[in-house]
């Protein structure tokens, strides 16, 4: 009998998750409905929702801006942004709700792993998928219908090498990186792979792990050891920060640290002494003190809604926005295969430079480099 | 060789923080025979109160470290009082189910009251690198050592020499007979309660001033890794707990700079297996009596 | 006697027939397009957790000893059997492919199970615990720092990707299955030994009932059940990374068997699809869901085990569910 009861429970339970999805919205017929429904997916919970909030407030500033200026052929957009706590199952679960909602475009995943299971969940929706930040090669493979705003990392981590070697600035390099992160992983092998071809020597080679990414005394030792004048560091702020607060004073003046846009708002995280990022290069497509007009007015409007400087997932996904509404006019449909097809011959200037895509969804455009020091970044090289 | 001390006084120093967070975990499960999961939790909170008591409140280095320990004393026995207290009679797994929400709880609070962002935590005091013979050591490092040490001394001698101390030996061994000899058992379980949290505070300090950078899930790492000592040193043994985090911390450094950064959680977690398959109780731990 | 195990046999049969009803109504709910993107997306994760709860039940509720290091498992299983599958993508059909990387995934991890299950006969209690923690975070470990699995990069199952509509007959199966066994082995003369190891080992050895061959063979089943589910999550989501199976989806599994009740098959089977749910039924609340999700939990355990609430429950329903969370004997009594 109690186990009876129990077995109740569960089919009561059960007929209870359905009754929830019986209230099923049907799709809209894409180009009948009022307004177009734009959705996004990312971590606003957990240790990286600073990131979900910047793709969220840089959205939603971009979603505002043009339905103040009457909209994507004289429709509104609406986005509806799903918390995903940085979990890929939990970011399908999200993909599944903006279904239910009704979306047409999707802002895929803000980080790499919830990008490339959303992909996949969205291959048979005839959706179209543009992630303002998913950098990993492999997340958008296999969707003809996904593209990026972002740099991808092998591109990054050879452009780094190729960066170093153009401006002659070191023959040896040492690199840190975190070994359990695709994204440092993939910058790491790019940039090994690009100083074979152009002759730069890494001295010195470090990791770390989720685990021990508090403690680097004894990679800054090895480091420091072998004496290079340029430290290769692709991984995140969070993570740089520590490493320049211990690495601080046991590093010759003239060494540089070079990262790539993982480092976007190291300042912030360095607040409490800006000093420590001093001699810090990071290669990116964004500068918040750029000062070409339609960046310095994207700051200010970002700083005037949200209390903050934009940092590049902020501009990314600003850019992603424009993108879609530039897509969606050119294909005059919110069709994903039509979109796609749109996207192949577009040319969007945005906040993060000017791009245009590849059928397999990679963007092309420039990246510059920034040299940190005493709190002011400035652009360096060429 | 140089090289080679320099590496062993970051493990001692690390290990230390280890210790420190470990000999909570020990006391709490020598007394109150649980696994408090949220013992890592009491240190993201003292750092954080720390940070606040400095930035926000502008209170001299003395006040803010005294603050940051009473603020964690009070919360362990809170924590000890609303979920653990009840739970007294329950089987050991609800209470280990219990401390995990109590885990889930703290991030959570953490992370809606200071954001996700991390936060650096304030220079208590000034420390500046020490070259002896060769050998380039920090200041902290050095504090962290003479700290612990002493903080060490004290609690052994505490916990041997004063009647309150042998109030928590006797509730530890048999908590009838001590109630029978009017100890009070509930008293001591919180009294346990607050020095381990007390001395979690401190490790907070420590690690705040070693690794400067807080967030809300800055606790979980470290207490697993204490977890890992205090089982590592024979959980239930005070001693045992400060050889196992201080073996652990060593280790960790070592097996990074003379083996590989890439392997060195494998290596320190293998090391761990090795030693209990062969000491099943840890280092120091009693051996268990089988009753038939 | 008699009486009760006609009963317990009957209680067996009820609940399989429920979960093949309750699967069968919710495949025709999905083929019928009833079920909203939302609901229909969390069917094959909820499987898998299901699968992964009553098999870790099976060493924590049964055997009465705490692991912490199931993820582990479910890892290895997943890496090899999706290798495996995306090997043979070419060569074999779906419905040969996936069952049978399922079970080489299973079989590799059961082969875990023995090398983690070797150490688990000297150690007892929180010993054991953090020694399958251990071997969980090494398995991280070499699964994140080697090729062949994609490193740190993950592991890309474009491949072999399949949806939820594809995927529910062998999520349906693999529960089943994995019920049936459970079920089986808890009323079998083995089922019988292990629980007289739990609660009392030196009187279990002294009946002649071999300890060391029964802690392995549950260790081993367990992994393999675990591994098998591993390699099904695995072709539901594009890319796998190893870092995701640590010792934090160890403690959630965790949470689930105990909340469903220490040795519970249905208990489990419960609490995996309300811990699964509850996350997604919270959305709404944002930043608050992990709180409240944090808060629900020991408010449940609380006052599951509060004595007043418990006589409460035992003139509501004497059900096995809460009986079990609250057992005056329980089998990892201290000192035991």
């Amino acid at each position: 009998m109690k186990k009876f009861f129990c077995m109740m429970m569960a089919v009561l339970m059960v007929l209870a998750m359905t009754a929830c999805g019986g209230e099923k919205t049907p799709t809209p017929n894409q180009d009948e409905t009022e307004t177009i429904r734009i959705g996004g997916i990312g971590p606003l919970s957990g240790g990286y929702a600073n990131y979900g909030f910047s793709v969220k407030n840089g959205a939603q500033l971009a979603v505002d801006e043009i339905n103040a200026a009457g909209g994507i052929n004289g429709k509104q957009i609406e986005l509806s942004f799903q918390d995903s706590q940085a979990d890929p199952e939990s970011a399908v679960n999200a993909y599944g709700k903006l279904m239910d909602w009704g979306m047409q475009v999707s802002l895929g995943g803000v980080l790499s792993g919830e990008t490339a299971s959303i992909v996949a969940a969205a291959r048979e929706d005839n959706i179209m998928l543009i992630t303002p930040s998913g950098s990993a090669d492999k997340c958008i493979d296999d969707n003809s219908r996904a593209f990026r705003v972002c740099f991808y990392d092998s591109f990054q981590g050879a452009a780094a090498a190729q960066y170093i070697k153009n401006n002659n600035m070191v023959d040896t390099v040492g690199i840190l990186y975190q070994s359990d992160i695709d994204y440092s992983v993939g910058l790491y092998n790019a940039f090994v792979e690009e100083c074979g071809k152009s002759g730069i020597t890494i001295a010195e080679t470090q990791t770390f792990t989720d685990a021990t990414k508090t403690d680097f005394s004894t990679q800054i030792n090895a480091l420091v050891n072998s004496g290079v004048k340029l430290v290769f560091i692709p991984f995140y702020a969070e993570e740089a920060s520590t490493f320049l607060t211990q690495a601080r004073g046991k590093f010759a003046d003239d060494v540089y640290f070079f990262g790539a846009d993982g480092l976007d708002g190291i300042l912030g995280k360095v607040e409490q002494d800006p000093t420590i990022a001093n001699n810090v290069l990071m290669l990116t497509p964004f500068a918040a003190d750029d000062p070409a007009e339609n960046v310095q007015a994207f700051v200010k409007a970002y700083q005037a809604a949200y209390n903050a400087t934009p940092d590049q997932f902020a501009a990314d996904a600003y850019d992603a926005v424009y993108v879609i509404k530039a897509a969606v006019e050119k294909a005059g449909t919110t069709d994903g295969d039509a979109m796609a097809a749109a996207m192949t011959s577009l040319e969007v200037t945005g906040v993060t430079g000017t791009m245009t895509w590849n059928a397999d969804g990679n963007t092309n455009k420039n990246a510059s480099a920034i040299l940190y020091y005493d709190g002011v970044g400035s652009l360096f090289g060429a | 060789m140089t090289h080679f001390i320099q590496t062993l006084i970051s493990g001692l120093s690390l290990g230390s923080i280890y210790a420190l967070i470990a000999l909570g975990y020990t006391m709490v499960y020598g007394i109150a025979k649980m696994l408090n999961f949220a013992h890592g939790d009491i240190i993201m909170i003292g750092a954080y109160a720390g940070i606040i008591a400095v930035g926000q409140m502008n209170l001299p280095t003395l006040a803010a470290v005294l603050l940051s320990i009473l603020i964690c004393a009070l919360l362990g026995v809170l924590i000890e009082f609303l979920a653990y207290k009840p739970l007294r009679q329950a089987p050991p797994l609800s209470v280990l189910i219990t401390a995990i929400g109590v885990s889930y709880f703290l991030q959570n609070l953490a992370l809606i009251l200071f954001g996700s962002q991390q936060k650096a935590y304030p220079t208590l005091a000034v420390m500046s690198h020490y070259t002896i013979g060769g050998v380039t050591v920090d200041g902290i490092s050095i504090l962290t050592l003479l700290v612990t040490a002493v903080i060490m001394v004290v609690l052994t001698f505490f916990i041997n020499k004063t009647r309150l101390g042998k109030a928590m030996r006797a509730v530890s061994e048999d908590k009838a007979a001590a109630s029978l000899m009017g100890i009070s058992v509930n008293g001591t379980i919180t009294l346990t309660f607050a020095i381990g949290s007390a001395l979690a505070a401190v490790a907070s300090i420590f690690y705040g001033m070693s690794y400067v950078y807080i967030k809300p899930t800055t606790g979980a790492m470290p207490g697993i890794k204490a977890f890992t000592a205090a089982v590592f040193g024979g959980i239930g043994s005070v001693p045992g707990a400060m050889l196992g985090g201080i073996l652990l911390g060593v280790i960790e450094q070592l097996s990074k700079t003379y083996i590989s950064t890439l392997w060195s959680d494998a290596i320190v977690f293998g090391v761990l297996v090795l030693v209990l398959v062969v000491k099943p109780t840890g280092l120091l731990g009693k051996t268990m009596n089988e009753k038939v | 006697m008699k009486q009760s195990k006609k009963f317990k046999l009957h209680g067996d049969l009820l609940t399989f027939l429920l979960v093949a009803v309750a699967f069968g109504v919710i495949a025709y709910l999905l083929y019928g397009g009833y079920l909203t993107r939302q609901v229909s997306n969390m069917l094959i994760p909820i499987s898998v957790y299901i699968v992964l709860a009553v098999s870790l039940n099976l060493v924590v509720g049964l055997l009465g000893e705490l692991s912490l290091g199931h993820a582990g498992f479910m890892s290895v299983g997943l890496f090899s059997g999706c290798l495996i599958s995306i090997a043979l993508a070419e060569v074999l059909p779906m419905p040969v492919r996936l069952p049978l990387s399922m079970l080489c995934g299973g079989l590799i991890a059961a082969l875990f199970g023995l090398v983690v299950g070797l150490p688990a006969l000297r150690l007892k209690g929180d010993y054991l615990a953090i020694v399958t923690l251990a071997c969980g975070e090494i398995i991280k470990n070499i699964i994140t720092n080697l090729d062949l699995t994609g490193g740190a990069l993950g592991l890309n199952t474009n491949a072999i990707y399949s949806n939820a509509k594809t995927l529910l007959p062998y999520a349906v199966v693999l529960v089943l299955l994995t019920v049936l066994v459970m079920m089986n082995l808890k009323r079998s003369k083995q089922g019988r030994a292990i629980m007289a190891i739990r609660d009392n080992r030196i009187a279990a050895e002294s009946v002649g009932i071999d300890v060391t061959w029964y802690k392995l063979v549950v260790f081993m089943l367990a992994a393999f059940f675990a591994g098998a589910a591993g390699t099904l999550y695995g072709h539901y989501f594009a890319n796998v990374k190893a870092a995701s199976f640590d010792y934090n989806m160890s403690i959630e599994i965790l949470v689930i068997v105990v909340l469903g009740g220490m040795g519970s098959i249905p208990g489990s089977i419960i609490a995996a699809v309300v811990l699964t749910a509850l996350p997604e039924a919270m959305r709404e609340f944002a930043d608050y869901r992990m709180l409240l999700y944090a808060i629900v939990l020991i408010l449940v355990m609380l006052t599951t085990n509060n004595p007043g609430m418990k006589e409460f429950f035992s003139r509501l329903r004497p059900s096995a569910l809460f009986r079990r969370l609250t057992a005056k004997k329980s089998p990892q009594k201290e000192g035991a």
